[in-house]
């Protein structure tokens, strides 16, 4: 009796939706219409489907994008953020700033910047007789760009995450290297990189599962063009479900999806266990 | 045991909610109209249904703008699942009406007394089929249409010493070419002739594809007997000429709708709307600016009438409603003649019916709004949308083929248009 408000969640908001989506895949519906049973044809589509793969490419083009430099950036940004330096509060608060401004906010902010003919960044770029770049309608540049702007929008947070990991670092390490002579990248690559790893794992789970949910910044800023370079799975998703109500079809793409992602968390969680 | 106890609360609280959802359903004894949710129309289903209630206290008609939400299209949806429809709805995107039809959630308004005299009274025969459903029936009113025009910029086209506004494909690029300039010398367009969105989503060929097909094609459908029916010279035409105005870069490939508006500024000299544009350019117009509509630009050997997309939205009488007779009687008065007028005059969009432009009835409101008289003419020659309960994908197809072919020239035209059609016909497959 005790657990049922948690069985009752759990039936109406897990197991019902996750089942329902299942009988899903083998049916074709629009929501106003009755279900029609249609077998293994949401699948055999699914296969056949070569903008569904495009957008898994492109996912991992971006997450390939992004996690390098988010780790880097954050990185970087922890270690000197962890020096006293001056005005040191202020500058952590800045950097924080961006992940808990919206997402829509700072992705219509970006859409500015990225602008070709009247842009900041092309602007800038002329003005020092440089071409104007097509950020954000180039095809081979697209999805680059929204990976540069999802890392200045999260880095905050997984600066945060470094500076606690290089937090941990005992300082006794560093005071033995100093007396064995140690350059400070000496000390940066045999000390602080080994001592932070869990916390670069982290990052690298968290990095991923946010990666692979990418909607927000392709969605409002390019709606998945030039020619579907920017179009994640879970946008591609979404237009199936609620653009055009292929809801068995969208649920499909779903599960396969989901089977994609719980692949990469394993092998990732494999890594890990190996290290340790 | 504690299963089984479980149990019963899902299903108790299953009946609940079910009990919640009718319940609400049940105690409606009144006709509910939801009107679209912009002011003017709000203000024109007042006054409609205060006349209506003051003459029929039987039939009391309650009018509430549709809810809020990102669109109302989607409003709909979701009260069509819910089972929480209204009687009557006001806003019905033409090529939505198939897939609810088909859904069995409309009234066949055919059925109803005195509806097919009303009908073709108000419409012409090619209206009346047009808004035919694949099945015969008819389960939607035309009501109001927003036909798509060429609207320019009078001083700016009186400086390139033409003769007048650009009509044809090959006057359009005279005049883009000699519109186009490079103000600061730096390499790069400053000012373009026209702009349509570059994104891919499938409405924002209603602005430029669609209407530039109907008036090449003279109205031609795009699918036809569950065919694509576009893979023809016109829609290559109209690719092959749109590729060439962002190919000489006459319309910009950047987003350009993010800033300031860039008709009213002078950036482009034309665009392709409708008239709710004149509202908005009175109201934010510089001094000194001057604008009119023409017909959409056409092949240069088009001979006829100049056809275009009239963006229609219907009326509908979900199958929810108690007495859809009596909901027919009201509506029959918000688009008579006094109704029409009303429309008009306080929302500037124009009713789907004939000889609008000739009806003495208009006339005066055309003489005071002179502007909306050249729409009222193109009204005779709008086509709204095929039938087809897939007619989004279908957009969205020719979408895809648009921008790989017209946005990026990475298709020739022919090709575009034959890639698009072999994917409408494998959509009607499936």
């Amino acid at each position: 009796m005790l657990v049922s408000p948690y069985l009752v969640h759990f039936f109406l908001f897990v197991a019902f939706p996750v089942a329902f989506s299942i009988v899903l895949t083998f049916h074709k519906w629009n929501i106003i219409s009755p279900m029609e049973y249609t077998g293994l044809n949401n699948y055999i589509r699914l296969f056949n489907d070569k903008t569904f793969f495009k957008s898994i490419g492109n996912t991992l083009i971006f997450l390939v994008i992004h996690i390098p430099l988010q780790i880097i950036v954050a990185l970087f940004l922890a270690e000197i953020l962890n020096q006293k330096i001056k005005l040191r509060g202020a500058f952590r608060g800045a950097f924080f700033l961006p992940v808990i401004v919206s997402g829509v906010v700072v992705t219509i902010l970006w859409q500015q910047l990225y602008g070709y003919d009247t842009g900041l960044l092309n602007r800038l770029l002329t003005g020092i007789g440089i071409a104007k770049v097509g950020w954000l309608t180039d095809p081979n540049i697209a999805m680059s760009s929204i990976a540069l702007m999802a890392t200045w929008k999260n880095v905050g947070l997984y600066i945060i995450l470094f500076l606690v990991g290089l937090q941990t670092v005992p300082t006794q390490y560093y005071e033995a290297a100093d007396l064995e002579g140690a350059t400070h990248m000496q000390k940066f690559f045999k000390i602080t990189l080994p001592m932070i790893n869990p916390t670069i794992f982290m990052v690298v789970i968290l990095s991923t599962i946010g990666g692979f949910s990418l909607f927000i910044e392709p969605y409002i800023m390019t709606g998945g063009g030039p020619l579907n370079s920017t179009v994640s799975a879970v946008l591609y998703i979404y237009k199936q479900g609620f653009f055009y109500y292929h809801m068995g079809y969208a649920a499909t793409l779903g599960l396969f999806f989901a089977f994609i992602i719980l692949a990469v968390v394993v092998i990732q969680k494999k890594f890990i266990e190996k290290d340790h | 045991m504690t299963n089984s106890l479980n149990m019963i609360i899902v299903v108790l609280l299953t009946y609940l909610l079910n009990c919640c959802s009718s319940s609400n359903k049940d105690s409606r004894d009144e006709i509910l109209y939801w009107c679209s949710n912009n002011n003017d129309e709000i203000k024109f289903a007042k006054l409609s249904t205060d006349e209506w209630n003051k003459n029929n206290p039987n039939d009391q008609v309650k009018y509430q703008a549709v809810p809020e939400g990102r669109s109302s299209e989607e409003i709909i949806l979701a009260a069509v699942v819910g089972n929480t429809t209204p009687d009557i709805y006001s806003n019905m995107w033409q090529g939505d009406v198939e897939a609810y039809a088909q859904a069995g959630v409309l009234v066949a308004l055919d059925s109803l007394n005195g509806f097919l005299d009303f009908l073709y009274e108000r419409c012409d025969s090619s209206v009346v089929e047009e808004i035919k459903s694949l099945d015969g029936h008819i389960y939607q009113i035309p009501w109001k249409i927003n036909p798509i025009m060429l609207i320019y910029n009078v001083n700016l086209i009186n400086e390139l010493e033409l003769n007048g506004p650009p009509k044809t494909y090959s006057e359009v690029f005279n005049a883009s070419q000699k519109f186009q300039k490079d103000f600061d010398n730096d390499g790069y367009v400053d000012r373009w002739f026209g702009y349509s969105e570059v994104e891919v989503t499938w409405w924002q060929r209603f602005f430029d594809f669609y209407p530039l097909y109907l008036a090449a094609s003279g109205g031609a459908p795009l699918v036809k007997n569950n065919r694509a029916a576009f893979n023809n010279k016109y829609a290559i035409e109209v690719f092959s000429f749109l590729q060439e105005m962002y190919n000489k870069n006459y319309f910009s490939k950047e987003k350009l709708s993010a800033r300031q508006d860039v008709f009213l500024a002078g950036v482009t000299a034309t665009r392709f709307v409708g008239p709710w544009e004149i509202a908005h350019a009175e109201k934010f117009k510089p001094k000194g600016f001057e604008y009119e509509y023409n017909f959409m630009p056409v092949p240069d050997d088009h001979i006829g009438p100049v056809y275009t997309y009239g963006d229609p939205k219907n009326i509908v009488i979900f199958k929810t409603c108690k007495d859809p007779q009596a909901a027919w009687n009201y509506v029959k008065t918000m688009i008579s003649d006094e109704g029409d007028l009303k429309l008009l005059s306080l929302t500037n969009q124009l009713p789907r019916r004939k000889k609008l432009n000739t009806n003495p009835f208009f006339s005066d409101y055309f003489l005071k709004n002179p502007k909306m008289k050249i729409f009222a003419d193109q009204s005779e020659y709008v086509k709204g949308t095929d039938a087809s309960p897939v007619l989004k994908e279908i957009f969205d197809l020719i979408s895809q083929q648009y921008e790989a072919c017209v946005v990026y020239g990475m298709k020739t035209p022919e090709q575009a248009i034959n890639d698009a059609a072999d994917a409408v016909n494998l959509l009607f497959l499936e």
